[in-house]
């Protein structure tokens, strides 16, 4: 007889780490856009150094520029959650990293084309190139605020990738514009850019985050479209989930709280959530927000994308109305979560007066005089009114001194 | 939306006129391969959740090139898709939302009325993408428009041009658009929305936004010199 | 002068079966076998009843390795691996490396049998925390609770109420690139399902599919059995994740039968994990030189009728190792391998004769 060496216990599962490998990884759309640049047919600009480097899906490695970096912006952030860009800017700002804030940026219009399709993939593929070159020509290298803009960017990488006909296309729109046709090495979007500086992020807190619950959100969009391009880390989730989010939160000291329905969307729906909001703010509340609530009892939720926040947030309200009034959940991006655990001024940087799901209890739980913040910027809106045209700018908010030159020495980590 | 069976008042080679427009975008052979109706796709939607909506359905009318068939969800169903791609998760690599966003494209392209049913009261919007490069700008938040987002709708929309410019990033203290934009990167957008068909299709769908839209976009272009001919 | 000897890399149900095979013939074998012991993934994996025939893995293996472990005309050598071949067709030499000292091995033939290794379902585009949720398990998990007749749940040890399977778990699947199907998951699970149902009378359990693949007789010996006597739910639609509500595990996916998206609880999900060419099986092909199809396994050439030969001429292979296979198929290559090595170096020695 064969000598067997029987299980120890009925629960004995191997329970060996989740090792990821490389060699899984599908076909890598960086090396293919390196090949079609050594065939002449665009330029691939390379991300600056010092850079940080994360590790996507397969385990394979991506690059993260820390500085010199040229912010794609986002309407709807920058529109009604101005706080988010804010942030975004403000957290680059105290950890000495310089960035460019361009004029020569559009829209990257995929809401409106996801939304009604009034559009065509020669139309978006331009729309991306153009800001592409808009950014080469800066020097400075891309990096992308919204999850929306970046997952529909990886889109038209692989299509341009993969479409000789469109690549061509495309690139005779650009030439007549006297574009150079460009596109970059990575696509990064800004909460990539966070997790590679989360520990320094944490480093600079000031507050004691111990006694917040938090609940993740990510967008579907960041994950869900190219998913091998996107982060994920053995530390976090034991690489199974998106890292994103999730790990600096963890970094920041706060308590992460998981629940059941964490893989949905959130039913932003873009067309719905501009005509037909009975869905998105159904879906938005009963697959979410209700269930967060009954499971975790967040503080707050955070997230990462522009539609995300802008869902999540507003369709609070209704719900309320429908259920009877039940405590919100305050909904803000992970962004202005960093700032305000870095002292940021809650109305001057993380601008949460924009935010209708009621964020104050939050503020009072993170140890912030939000009333005193809020007297501050009563005092800032009153002389801005008095002087027509005067704006609030950078000095005005930046009291604290720029950081010491060491930390750039190392790139920041 | 209610769709009838077999349409009897469209002739049959025009349904299948407009599958063929789809299954001819370069697009298609990289969204459908087979299909083996294992549901994952529908597991993961949250439109199939509200609406009676199957991504499943789409890919297979599309793979079994029922015509009938999917001329009726062109014309209906393909609206309910949130475009969000968790049925992206699909083991064949199946795209069915991608599908999905080029049957809405060639629906516009063709003016079909269930599509200008689909984006009325949409237009002021397409009208804010194409025109100042941004979409869904600060003054767009009225609580006439979004009356249920809440009280801070109302207060952001009273004090909107006093808040604009209580915050720091200087390119953000504009009303009518998300970030100031420059006029030579808006001409580059009118360029690329006529050299690439874009306008043609807003012709077909909407004339009057049509025109609005060219008279905005023409003074640009002559100035920047662009050929839209 | 071709060598009579035939060497046969693998000592699971292929290797065994092989060896008997050329044993029997009257030819001599040396069967190298890498882990400590005989017996296969069947043993080290803990199996407890062997599909279709619900022999007891242990008490089958046993037998097979008696056949051989006794036999006068094999040699077998444990915790062995092969580290390089060169030489040809009838005269190979092997290097075979036990405790880290080498020995040259000639053969006259080769017969690989080096078998599968079960999919990481970690890797699986579906998310289904198995390394999260200690309730969640894969096909060999619940072989060795059945083996120890104990099937609870892990986190608790309660018995469960509400039991599921997941099929094409690592198979059938683009992203992952294991395009193929493999083979026995079905029949595995019906039957795991039918042990679960015996064991638990008031244990619901469901089994999610895509399609149902139960060929020839395992569909009336197990299939219309685990429905009709066993009551097992089969449902069409697989499970697009997994995540944890209170202390049960929460499954989604499409009951596309009836159209429309559920959502259900479950005490335990099993994971039924497809197959991939095994690390040994990988080692092998390089060592031996020998074609691996874009899967990584032995590559057989379809198109003639010749289910044991490889790419290199006195080469055969059996079992697994050359993609996925259910027990019937392993046997029946094995006999074949086992005759086509010993006709391949009789050919050898008349030719020379």
């Amino acid at each position: 007889m064969i000598p067997i060496e029987i299980r120890k216990a009925e629960s004995d599962k191997p329970r060996a780490r989740f090792e990821r490998r490389p060699e899984d990884a599908p076909e890598d759309l960086r090396e293919k856009a390196f090949e079609l640049e050594a065939k002449g047919e665009w330029i691939v600009q390379r991300v600056p150094g010092p850079h940080a480097e994360v590790k996507t899906k397969y385990g394979k490695i991506k690059k993260i520029p820390l500085q010199h970096t040229w912010h794609h912006k986002s309407c709807g952030q920058c529109g009604h959650i101005p706080g988010y860009s804010t942030s975004i800017f403000w957290l680059h700002r105290r950890l000495g990293f310089d960035y460019n804030d361009p004029r020569d940026q559009t829209s990257c219009t995929a809401w409106n084309y996801y939304a009604s399709a009034t559009s065509n993939a020669a139309a978006q593929a331009a729309v991306a190139m153009r800001n592409f070159a808009a950014a080469y020509e800066t020097g400075y290298f891309p990096i992308i605020h919204c999850a929306t803009s970046y997952g529909h960017y990886k889109e038209v990488r692989s299509e341009l990738v993969h479409h000789k006909e469109l690549r061509d296309q495309v690139r005779d729109v650009l030439a007549r514009m006297g574009r150079p046709f460009v596109i970059p090495e990575e696509i990064v979007h800004y909460s990539e850019w966070v997790h590679a500086v989360r520990h320094e992020i944490a480093k600079r807190k000031v507050l004691d985050l111990s006694g917040i619950t938090v609940t993740v959100h990510p967008a579907c969009h960041y994950y869900k479209l190219v998913q091998e391009d996107a982060i994920y880390d053995a530390d976090v989730y034991g690489g199974a989930r998106t890292a994103i989010v999730t790990g600096v939160v963890e970094a920041l000291g706060a308590r992460v709280a998981d629940y059941s329905t964490w893989f949905d969307c959130c039913g932003f729906g873009f067309r719905h959530i501009l005509v037909q909001r009975d869905f998105t703010r159904s879906f938005a509340v009963q697959r979410k927000i209700e269930v967060m609530r009954e499971e975790a009892n967040p503080d707050v939720t955070l997230t990462h994308d522009t539609g995300c926040v802008t869902t999540l947030d507003k369709s609070q309200f209704a719900g309320q109305a429908h259920q009877g009034v039940k405590p919100a959940i305050p909904v803000m991006s992970e962004a202005q979560f960093c700032a305000l655990a870095m002292g940021a001024h809650p109305y001057r940087v993380c601008q949460l007066h924009w935010h209708a799901a009621e964020y104050r209890p939050l503020l009072e739980k993170m140890g912030i005089d939000w009333k005193e913040r809020w007297r501050e910027f009563e005092d800032d809106l009153e002389r801005l009114k008095k002087e027509p045209g005067k704006v609030m700018t950078w000095d005005d908010v930046d009291a604290a001194p720029r950081p010491a030159p060491e930390h750039l020495a190392h790139g920041g980590r | 939306m209610a769709a009838a069976a077999a349409n009897p008042v469209v002739p049959y080679a025009e349904k299948e006129r407009l599958f063929l427009e789809v299954k001819s975008d370069p697009r298609f052979a990289d969204y459908l391969y087979g299909c083996y109706e294992c549901g994952i796709c529908v597991a993961t939607c949250p439109s199939a959740r509200f609406y009676d909506f199957s991504p499943r359905r789409i890919a297979q009318a599309a793979a079994r090139e029922d015509v009938d068939l999917f001329y009726e969800q062109m014309n209906g169903e393909i609206w309910e898709c949130s475009q969000c791609f968790s049925c992206l998760r699909c083991p064949r690599k199946n795209n069915p939302g991608g599908l999905i966003t080029v049957m809405r494209e060639v629906a516009v392209r063709n003016g079909l009325h269930t599509a200008k049913e689909a984006l009325e009261g949409y237009s002021r919007i397409i009208y804010k993408i194409m025109s100042t490069g941004t979409q869904v700008s600060p003054d767009m938040i009225r609580p006439d428009a979004f009356p249920d987002w809440g009280p801070t709708a109302k207060q952001t929309g009273d004090n909107l041009e006093l808040w604009r410019r209580a915050m720091p990033p200087d390119t953000m203290h504009t009303t009518t658009t998300s970030w100031e934009i420059d006029d030579k990167t808006l001409g580059e957008l009118y360029f690329i929305w006529h050299k690439t068909g874009v306008m043609d299709m807003i012709k077909t769908l909407d004339e009057s936004l049509h025109m609005i839209l060219m008279d905005v976009m023409e003074e640009k272009l002559e100035e920047a010199g662009y050929d839209v001919q | 002068m071709s060598s009579e000897q035939i060497l046969i890399i693998g000592g699971g149900p292929a290797g065994l079966e092989a060896a008997r095979g050329v044993a029997d013939l009257g030819y001599k074998v040396v069967l190298v076998e890498a882990r400590e012991r005989l017996g296969g993934t069947p043993i080290s994996s803990n199996y407890a009843a062997l599909t279709h025939g619900m022999r007891d893995a242990s008490e089958v293996m046993g037998e097979m390795a008696a056949a051989v472990t006794g036999n006068p005309n094999v040699e077998v050598r444990i915790g062995a691996r092969v580290t390089s071949r060169s030489g040809e067709a009838g005269r190979f030499s092997v290097t075979v490396e036990s405790g880290g000292r080498p020995e040259a091995i000639e053969a006259g033939a080769i017969i690989v049998a080096t078998g599968f290794d079960h999919f990481d379902p970690g890797r699986a585009t579906q998310q289904y925390g198995y390394y999260q949720y200690d309730d969640v398990l894969t096909l060999q998990d619940v072989e060795a609770m059945l083996k120890i007749k104990k099937f609870v749940k892990p986190s608790n040890g309660a018995a469960p109420e509400r039991v599921c399977f997941i099929q094409c778990v690592g198979s059938r699947d683009r992203h992952i690139g294991n395009e193929y199907c493999s083979k026995v998951c079905c029949g595995i699970a019906s039957k795991q399902a039918i042990e679960i149902r015996q064991m638990l009378p008031n244990c619901k359990v469901f089994i999610f599919y895509i399609d149902m693949r139960m060929y020839g007789y395992w569909e009336n010996e197990i299939y219309w059995p685990a429905q009709e006597k066993y009551k097992v739910n089969y449902i069409k639609g697989v499970i697009s994740d997994i995540t944890m509500k209170g202390d049960k595990l929460m499954i989604r996916g499409e009951d596309t039968t009836m159209n429309r998206p559920m959502e259900v609880p479950m005490d335990m999900v099993i994971l039924s994990v497809g197959m991939e060419p095994s690390k040994g099986t990988k080692e092998v092909i390089q060592v031996l030189g020998i074609a691996k199809n874009k899967y990584g396994f032995v590559e057989t050439p379809h198109d003639s009728l010749e289910t044991v030969s490889t790419s290199v001429p006195g080469i055969f292979v059996a079992g697994a190792a050359a993609g996925p296979k259910d027990l019937d198929d392993t046997m029946g290559m094995a006999g074949a391998a086992a005759m086509k090595a010993v006709g391949f170096v009789r050919k050898l020695n008349r030719a020379v004769a």
